[in-house]
C-alpha cells in the first residue's frame, strides 16, 4: 500500500527529471550552436570585412565546415550581430 | 653553414646579383647549391644566360635553379580545396562556395601564403640534397610579409583550436547528460535534409577533422617559423645610398620584431675606398659589414660571378651554425 502510494511521485520526479534534462542539454546544444557559429565568424570574418586570418589559411578548414556555415549564413541577424560576436569572441579567452 | 639563405634589400641594390654570386662561388668550391627564386618579376635566369622554370635546371657543376612561379602555387593550392569542398560537403551549400574560393586569388595574404608553402616545399624536397638553398627575395613588402606570416597565422591558428576545444568540451558535456542528444545541427527537413536524425559530430580532439587541420596547419607554421629563426642566414643588401640604407634599417627592425635576426649586411656597388662603409656600420652597430665593390663595367656574362668580391659574406655564411 505504502509502495503504492510512492510509485506515483516516484514517477513524477522520473518526469521531471526528464523535462529538466532536455531543457539542459537543448540550453547546452543552443549554446554550443552559438559557439560553433562564432567560431565560423572568426574564421571567415573576412566575408564582412572584420580582422580574419588569412583567407588562405580559412580555406584549408572550408571543406569540413558545411554545418558551421549552413548555421552562420541562415542567421538572419548575422550581419547586425557581427560586431557583438566578435565582442563575445574577445571574452572567451 | 646554414641549410638557407635569403638575400634581401630594396630593389636595384643587387640581391640577385649578390646571391648568384655568392651561389656560383659555392659551387665552385664543392658545394651542393640550389638557387631558388621567389621574385615574381624573375631575373634570376638573365645572370645565368639560362631560362629558369618551376622544375629545378642545371646552372653548372654542383649548381641547380628553379624559379617559384606563386600563380601557378596559387591555382595548385585553390583547385585542391575546391575538389576537397566537392567531396566533403554532402549538400550543395547555400553559399557559393565556389565564387568564394576563386575571389580567393586576389585575397590580402594569399601570395604570401603561397610563398611559405613553396618554401616548405624546397626545403622538404632538397634540403637533404644540398650544402645550402640560396633564395632570392621578391620586393620587400612581400619578403616581410612572408617571413611574419607564420608568426601571425599561429595567433589565429591558437585561438581557433582553443575555441574548437571549448565547443568539442560541451559537446561531450551534453552527451553525458543526455546520450541521445543531437550536437550537431542538421540541415532542415523542408530543406531536403533529414533534421530529425541525430548527428553525433566529434566530441573528441582526436577525431575531430578541423581540430587535427588547426594543429596540422599549426605544426606547418611552427615548423617554418624555426626555419626562419633557426636554419636561415639572413643578409640585407644595400648600396651607398640613403634610400637602400633606410629600407635596410626598416627589414632589420620589422624582423626583430619577429625574433627573426639578420645576420649581415652586404654593401654593394661600394667602391674600392668602400665609400659608403663608416655610415652603414654606425647604423648596424654590432652587424658585420662586407663590400662588394662596383664593377665599372656592369654584370655581363656568367663568368663576371667569380669576378664580384663576395668573400666576407660568404666566408660568414659558411661560418655560420
Ligand atoms: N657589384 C656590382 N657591380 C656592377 N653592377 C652590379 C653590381 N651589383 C649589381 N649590379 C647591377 O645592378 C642591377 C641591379 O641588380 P640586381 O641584382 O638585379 O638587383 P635586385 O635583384 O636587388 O633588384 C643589375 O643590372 C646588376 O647587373
Ligand atoms: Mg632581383
Amino acid at each position: 500500500m505504502f509502495k503504492k502510494i510512492l510509485a506515483f511521485p516516484r514517477k513524477l520526479i522520473g518526469y521531471i527529471t526528464e523535462i529538466n534534462r532536455t531543457k539542459a542539454t537543448d540550453m547546452m546544444s543552443f549554446e554550443v550552436n552559438e559557439m560553433e557559429n562564432l567560431f565560423a565568424i572568426l574564421l571567415f570574418g573576412s566575408f564582412m570585412g572584420l580582422p580574419a586570418p588569412p583567407a588562405a589559411m580559412a580555406i584549408e578548414l572550408l571543406p569540413y565546415m558545411e554545418n558551421e556555415l549552413r548555421l552562420m549564413v541562415s542567421r538572419a541577424d548575422f550581419a547586425q550581430d557581427a560586431i557583438a560576436s566578435v565582442m563575445d569572441i574577445l571574452h572567451v579567452d | 653553414m646554414k641549410k638557407i639563405a635569403f638575400f634581401m634589400g630594396k630593389g636595384g641594390v643587387g640581391k640577385t646579383t649578390i646571391s648568384a654570386t655568392v651561389a656560383y662561388q659555392l659551387s665552385r668550391e664543392n658545394k651542393k647549391v640550389l638557387i631558388v627564386s621567389l621574385d615574381p618579376a624573375h631575373n634570376l635566369g638573365d645572370v645565368f644566360e639560362k631560362k629558369l622554370t618551376n622544375e629545378k635546371r642545371p646552372l653548372g657543376a654542383n649548381l641547380d635553379g628553379v624559379e617559384i612561379d606563386l600563380s601557378a602555387w596559387v591555382a595548385r593550392y585553390l583547385k585542391e580545396s575546391r575538389n576537397e569542398i566537392r567531396s566533403n560537403y554532402l549538400y550543395h551549400s547555400a553559399i557559393n562556395l565556389e565564387n568564394y574560393v576563386n575571389i580567393l586569388k586576389y585575397s590580402p595574404g594569399t601570395e604570401e601564403y603561397a610563398v611559405l608553402w613553396a618554401i616548405e616545399y624546397i626545403y622538404r624536397e632538397y634540403a637533404a640534397a644540398y650544402d645550402i638553398i640560396i633564395f632570392d627575395t621578391p620586393p620587400t613588402a612581400l619578403t616581410l610579409r612572408f617571413l611574419a606570416m607564420p608568426s601571425i597565422t599561429s595567433l589565429w591558428v591558437g585561438q581557433l583550436s582553443k575555441m574548437r576545444e571549448k565547443i568539442l568540451k560541451k559537446r561531450q558535456t551534453i552527451l553525458a547528460v543526455n546520450p541521445k542528444a543531437s550536437i550537431v545541427r542538421n540541415r532542415p527537413l523542408e530543406d531536403g535534409g533529414d533534421e530529425d536524425v541525430p548527428v553525433q559530430g566529434a566530441t573528441d580532439k582526436k577525431n575531430d577533422k578541423i581540430y587535427i587541420k588547426l594543429s596540422g596547419i599549426s605544426a606547418r607554421l611552427t615548423e617554418l617559423q624555426r626555419l626562419f629563426s633557426h636554419e636561415s642566414y639572413l643578409s640585407v643588401v644595400v648600396n651607398p645610398d640613403t634610400l637602400s640604407l633606410s629600407e635596410a634599417l626598416r627589414i632589420r627592425e620589422e624582423l626583430d620584431r619577429l625574433g627573426v635576426h639578420i645576420n649581415s649586411v652586404c654593401l654593394n656597388k661600394t667602391s674600392a675606398e668602400g665609400a659608403g662603409r663608416e655610415n652603414v656600420e654606425k647604423n648596424f652597430g654590432g652587424c658585420p659589414v662586407f663590400m662588394s665593390p662596383l664593377l665599372t663595367e656592369g654584370v655581363r656574362a656568367v663568368s663576371d660571378l667569380s669576378v664580384i668580391d663576395v668573400e666576407g659574406v660568404k666566408n660568414d655564411l659558411k661560418a655560420a651554425e
